[in-house]
């Protein structure tokens, strides 16, 4: 059986190394204003060089995500963009726009194309899709168990990467299918890498909002209001794993380039150890349980921290801009 | 000249509609398969809509639906194999997986990429169009700058919405179902057939919610600039009219054809205020212009 590869979050250059350090296989970073995430967990063209080299040196590698929804007037820069990373060694990017993707794989034909998980996929036929334009790996929904895993590898050849989280069955979980945010609050930015954004984080605009997140009144025309939200935490995944290497998996994915970087080298640290023990043929994954309750336990509190800071930018986000922006 | 169409979800609504303002109507609920009578869902209604809307003149187009499961794929293909025998216009695909399938099933007839393809740039374009797309509705975040773009620099004509809500979410769940005591699995009440609206509970935003997919409150209201429209040449345009009544989708889609009309013949404008005000009307939570110039969804522009 295939060792499957561990990708970890490299939100700045110290969580970057920190990763490679714990032994992730693959990092992957976000250019500012190229990766749907706002700019502390982006990182400069610099950084992105450093953390390449870093991977390099250890044997590791760089995947960039470019995966925003360009706009069709910044074509031209998305291709500079993926030119200079894959000259400085980076393996392969992480893309949403089926246009970028061929875009990429005709700019550098041997780099490998992940399919993100902005691309909204909800059957296996979207994965034959991706890789006949191009892709070699694509990112399952989160919903997605063992079932729809085998139903993909009878349909399509690309590669399969599945996050490590696990999320409830029920509420409006729709990634890349989800321009809320945008139509109720709208910002402009500038980088300092100059790059004027403005939308969603589809677009490259500094953050999704989270305004699903806020509280709501639900009511029919004639019924009291039910209060609410609309999403659920998701929870980190262990039990599937064995299974899900079986099917041939190959790649687990760490999210969180926004959390501290304490928690990204806890949990590279523990899903290396996990990973390595199925390879060596550990299958019972209760032997993890403990550590595993400490990592959800503190996995809940951060994402919970996480949604605070932007729901509160949402409410001020006429204030001023934050060090490495400016709002126009 | 140019092309009005509108939505159409079941046999019901098709004979209940005044459709006299359009010239295209695109058949289906594309956000729910259990939607009653839904097109996308029952191809035993087919062969008698697309009789019913040649007889009334005007093209069909079949949408399918967007979000479909592995599970839900045997519906679709069932679907898609009946429609392929029939003389529609076109399909109406939101989801990329099925236009492999239907390359695989040897469509020959158009395709157009619904809302929810996601379809951002001009790159994009030319990959759909290799898999028959002829048509895009561009992502309702596109500027009409970029949409225009697109359809200079690409094969593909853009579809534009001038009217209705905005479709801004759509998931794979239903959401009224879920919060009005509806077990997973269990058989739909149909409850979104009331009206139902997410409102912040400090009350300053709204949206519209139909389930499985999540509208913006304020209606898109495109009328104040239909010359600008005719002027760029653009053709193809749409009234989003999901959940609204019969009333709504007619009088609508009279207020455009009638404003396009004029445009393209060159005739001035005139005083489009007593018709906004009629529009404003019909509009629960106000209008918006969407993401036309540049701004955030919700907010109305006008002509400055």
């Amino acid at each position: 059986m295939k060792t499957p590869a561990l990708l970890a979050p490299g939100g700045t250059l110290e969580m970057a190394r920190v990763a490679v350090d714990e032994g992730a296989d693959i990092v992957y970073v976000g250019p500012l204003g190229w990766s749907r995430r706002p700019y502390e967990s982006e990182m400069t063209d610099e950084d992105i060089r450093a953390a390449i080299f870093y991977a390099r040196e250890n044997g590791r590698q760089v995947r960039i995500v470019l995966n925003t929804f360009p706009s069709p007037f910044e074509m031209d820069d998305f291709a500079r963009k993926v030119q200079l990373y894959a000259g400085w060694g980076a393996s392969g990017f992480i893309v949403t726009d089926p246009g970028a993707i061929r875009l990429i794989r005709g700019l550098v034909p041997d780099t490998l194309i992940h399919v993100s998980i902005g691309s909204g996929v909800t059957n296996s036929w979207d994965a034959e899709f991706y890789r006949e334009i191009g892709a070699d790996v694509i990112i399952l929904p989160y919903r997605w168990g063992e079932t729809e895993i085998a139903e993909t590898r009878c349909v399509s050849g690309i590669g399969l990467e599945v996050f490590l989280f696990e999320t409830v069955q029920t509420g409006k979980i729709c990634p890349g299918k989800c321009i809320m945010s945008s139509y109720l609050k709208f910002r402009e930015w500038l980088d300092i890498e100059g790059k004027a954004t403005s939308g969603s984080a589809n677009r490259g605009a500094k953050e999704c909002y989270r305004v699903c997140q806020t509280n709501w009144d639900f009511a029919a025309e004639d019924g009291d209001p039910v209060k609410l939200k609309l999403r659920r935490d998701a929870r980190l995944m262990l039990e599937q794993l064995p299974a899900f290497v079986e099917l041939g998996v190959e790649c687990f994915k760490i999210s969180g380039r926004e959390r501290p970087v304490p928690m990204i080298r806890d949990l590279v640290r523990f899903y290396r150890k996990a990973l390595d023990g199925i390879a060596a043929g550990q299958t019972d994954m209760s032997v993890y349980v403990d550590e595993l309750a400490t990592l959800r336990g503190r996995w809940t509190v951060e994402k919970r921290k996480r949604v605070d800071v932007l729901m509160d930018r949402a409410e001020h986000y006429s204030d001023a801009a934050p060090s490495l922006a400016v709002a126009q | 000249m140019f092309e009005l169409s509108t939505n159409v979800a079941s046999p019901q609504q098709l004979r209940r509609g005044d459709f006299s303002a359009y010239d295209a109507l695109y058949l289906g609920e594309f956000s729910c398969l259990s939607y009653p009578n839904n097109f996308c869902a029952h191809p035993e209604f087919l062969a008698e809509a697309v009789a019913q809307v040649y007889e009334l003149g005007k093209k069909a187009y079949l949408r399918l639906f967007a979000v479909p499961s592995n599970h839900d794929l045997p519906t679709v293909r069932k679907v898609i194999e009946t429609a392929l025998a029939l003389p529609f216009d076109g399909f109406e695909v939101h989801n990329l997986g099925l236009l492999q399938m239907l390359k695989e099933m040897g469509n020959t007839k158009p395709i157009h990429l619904g809302v929810f393809g996601n379809l951002y740039t001009d790159a994009t374009a030319r990959v759909v169009k290799d898999y028959g797309v002829t048509r895009v509705y561009p992502n309702p975040e596109l500027s009409l700058d970029e949409a225009i773009y697109i359809r200079d620099n690409t094969p593909i004509d853009v579809l534009i919405p001038v009217h209705g809500k905005i479709p801004l979410v759509v998931a794979e769940t239903c959401f009224i179902h879920e919060n009005s005591g509806g077990l997973p699995g269990e058989d739909c009440k149909f409850k979104c057939s009331q009206e139902h609206w997410l409102t912040r509970s400090s009350g300053d935003w709204s949206l519209k919610d139909t389930g499985c997919m999540t509208l913006s409150g304020a209606d898109l209201c495109m009328l104040e600039h239909v010359d600008r429209l005719a002027a760029a040449k653009l053709n193809a345009f749409y009234v989003q009219s999901h959940g609204e009544s019969p009333e709504y989708i007619a009088k609508v889609g009279r207020i455009y054809r009638d404003a396009f009309t004029r445009a393209f013949a060159g005739e001035a404008e005139g005083d489009v205020a007593p018709l906004l005000e009629e529009l404003s009307g019909l509009a629960k939570m106000g209008l918006c212009n969407g993401y036309y110039f540049g701004d955030a969804g919700r907010r109305y522009v006008g002509r400055t």
